[in-house]
């Protein structure tokens, strides 16, 4: 398939100083909020006590660990701003991203020794089984870093019980070895019960000197047996086990190496750990990027900073999508599939890293006159119709024969609505198209540019896809909800605003009312509020975009669970014709 | 002598160049805003623009010549 791939037809065409000169504010603006994600994202490595106190215990910070562990230049963070629980201080107490170990991607992720010495907090068990997922879709190792000093006591009511609580990672590190999925775990400092547990189920334990492991840690040890009460003569007896206790904890180094031999190895330096780690991840199977490459890779040929000129703040303005993506793939080169059908969508195959990918996008702006066909009212970009949904459907199942990766790219209002778009089947072809994505068990990654709205943001690869998407992005731009706000508050309060009206009754609170709706939805839908409540994994720089592309593609190819032969692909067949 | 059409119909959301203005092919002169988009109109071709027939606010059909490009 040399031929197809090693030279495909180029695209986007230079940035004019016209539109550069257009498009400052919007620049400005987008550079604003990216200010303020990284801002925040500061602020939570910051968390707790400060990395100079670690250090002086003898510890490096959860950052550090990663800074060693993690080749130079690979590191690519998800859910920096992960809070769905509204913690005070901003956290879930798990740092996670993708990233290369020894030169293997895999999902990295590490409890923050610096806050409540890596304790479970609430919203943590949601963030830990988005890592799961994504280790499971991507087919690559999970790296632990374990320091956790088990469930704050003071809020264990939050997240300690039920079918998606703490208890349930510890499921899924079965669930992923059983899927061919190993789980290295550094372990460091005292794990107790779910710390504990956090320890034991991974694949390969590499322990610190100092790190211990127990069902039990030694405050529940020195305290069980409630007698109903507390008195002097009982918190004397607690306090001389404590004591105890705390010169030697259950479950040290020595137990879990020389007794139990659940410790593959017991490290005195802190490195020492994750040099084994950086050992175990070159034992991992891994295919050489080239095995799958059906081209040398290549930079986009146009430059990234340019992302900024194009993608308009503004969600009025109209732009092209292939220029945006253009600046994304390799050599700027693609081949478009079908299009001359279902205008409103762009899917066609690129190269990332010279490994051949999917795309689809929603274009933007005006479409060719007379379409949709079956509607006698104009179309417009952004906006879901037939043939688009249809062409969706058939790329992603040609995706899935020819086992091609697939990036989603979402700037969407919405499906075509009313009479006639039922009887033209919307609703049918939507739900097709969900079919479609859950039948090719294809990793998946989605890109929401700007607006993810209705249920266009759930058919188009969204996050709602658990088992196919394997992260979702967010930009400066993004805005997600089920639908504008002031669409929200028409809908909400048109017909009381009629029975006011024919009742004689002032209009003003109504208004009032329909304003707080309208601005309740623009906050809950800024790009921050995204990534704390987990609409998308992170929320990322238009200038950075690029190395997510990477790092998925590498990913996906790394050690996919079925492959096809490059030369009995059959989508770039069908485009070309 | 070249004519920029409106691709629809719509309100003349901005106008990006003036008369006189040198524009090359593709580039944005003209903002239409219909169905609820602000729709970038470009130039069909490169020259000088020679008259604009519209401003901003004015409803326009589709097909409408917007300006004058030689």
């Amino acid at each position: 398939m040399r031929p197809y791939f090693e030279r495909m037809p180029g695209f986007g065409k230079p940035l004019k100083e016209n539109r550069i000169a257009r498009s400052k504010d919007s620049r400005a603006s987008l550079e604003a909020v990216e200010a303020e994600i990284a801002a925040a994202r500061k602020a939570k490595e910051e968390v707790g006590i400060p990395a100079a106190k670690i250090n002086e215990r003898g510890s490096m910070t959860v950052w550090q660990r990663l800074e060693y562990l993690v080749d130079p230049g690979t590191w690519q963070p998800l859910h920096s701003l992960y809070n769905p629980a509204e913690n005070k201080d901003g956290t879930t107490n798990v740092v996670d991203g993708l990233g290369k170990i020894s030169g293997r991607w895999a999902v990295i992720i590490g409890f923050d020794n610096k806050l409540l010495a890596g304790a479970w907090i609430p919203g943590q068990a949601e963030n830990i089984l988005r890592v799961t997922n994504l280790a499971r879709r991507l087919h690559i190792p999970l790296v632990w870093l374990v320091n956790c000093s088990g469930v704050s006591l003071a809020e264990q009511e939050k997240f300690y019980a039920g079918r998606r609580s703490s208890g349930t990672p510890f499921f899924r590190h079965a669930e992923l070895q059983q899927a061919g999925v190993p789980v290295l775990a550094g372990i460091y400092g005292t794990n107790p019960a779910g710390g504990g547990y956090q320890g034991i189920t991974p694949t390969i334990l590499i322990a610190h000197k100092d790190a211990n492991i127990a069902v039990g840690g030694a405050g529940i040890v020195s305290g069980m047996s409630p007698k109903g009460g507390f008195d002097t003569e009982g918190l004397e007896q607690l306090i001389a086990v404590t004591r105890d206790f705390k010169e030697r904890p259950p479950g040290r180094a020595e137990i879990h190496y020389n007794d139990t031999g659940f410790f593959t190895r017991v490290c005195d330096e802190e490195k020492g750990v994750l040099d084994g780690i950086k050992e175990y991840m070159r034992m991992i199977p891994a295919y050489d990027p080239a095995f799958f490459r059906v081209a040398e890779p290549a930079a986009p040929k146009l430059a990234a900073d340019e992302l900024y000129h194009l993608l308009p703040f503004n969600q009025k303005e109209t732009y092209s999508f292939e220029e945006l993506l253009a600046r994304l793939v390799d050599g700027s080169e693609h081949m478009e599939f079908r299009p001359e059908y279902g205008p409103e969508i762009y899917a066609g195959l690129v190269k990332i890293d010279g490994m051949a990918i999917g795309v689809i996008g929603n274009r933007q702006g005006l479409l060719p006159k007379g379409y949709p066909e079956y509607a006698d009212y104009p179309g417009i970009g952004g906006k879901l119709y037939r043939q688009g949904l249809t062409k969706m459907s058939e790329f992603v199942t040609h995706c899935g024969r020819d086992r091609i990766p697939v990036i989603w790219f979402q700037d969407t209002s919405g499906i075509d609505v009313g009479d006639t778009a039922e009887r033209a089947e919307l609703l049918g072809l939507g739900s097709t198209l969900i079919y479609s994505i859950q039948q090719v068990d294809l990793p998946m990654m989605l890109v929401v540019l700007r607006k993810g709205s209705a249920a266009a943001h759930y058919i188009m690869g969204g996050p709602n896809a658990n088992r196919q998407n394997a992260f979702t992005l967010g930009t400066a731009a993004t805005e997600i909800y089920v639908m504008h706000g002031e669409t929200a508050a028409v809908a909400t309060y048109a017909r009381r605003a009629v029975k006011e009206k024919d009742s004689g009754k002032p209009l003003e609170p109504i208004a009032q009312k329909m304003n707080e709706i309208a601005q309740k939805y623009y906050d809950t839908s800024r790009p921050a509020y995204c990534a704390r409540h987990g609409f998308v994994d992170e929320i990322v720089d238009l200038k950075a975009l690029r190395g997510y592309l990477q790092a998925f593609a590498g990913a996906a190819y790394q050690n996919p669970t079925s492959t096809c032969p490059r030369h009995l692909l059959l989508l770039p067949r069908l485009i070309r014709g | 002598m070249a004519e920029i059409l409106a691709p629809l119909a719509g309100k003349v959301w901005e106008v990006l160049v003036e008369v006189g203005a040198k524009i090359e092919e593709d580039d944005e002169v003209l903002i239409i805003e219909a169905l609820k988009m602000e729709n970038t109109v470009y130039a069909s071709s490169g020259g000088t623009v020679k008259e604009i027939k519209v401003k901003k606010g004015d409803s326009v059909e589709d097909g409408a010549v917007l300006m004058i490009v030689e």
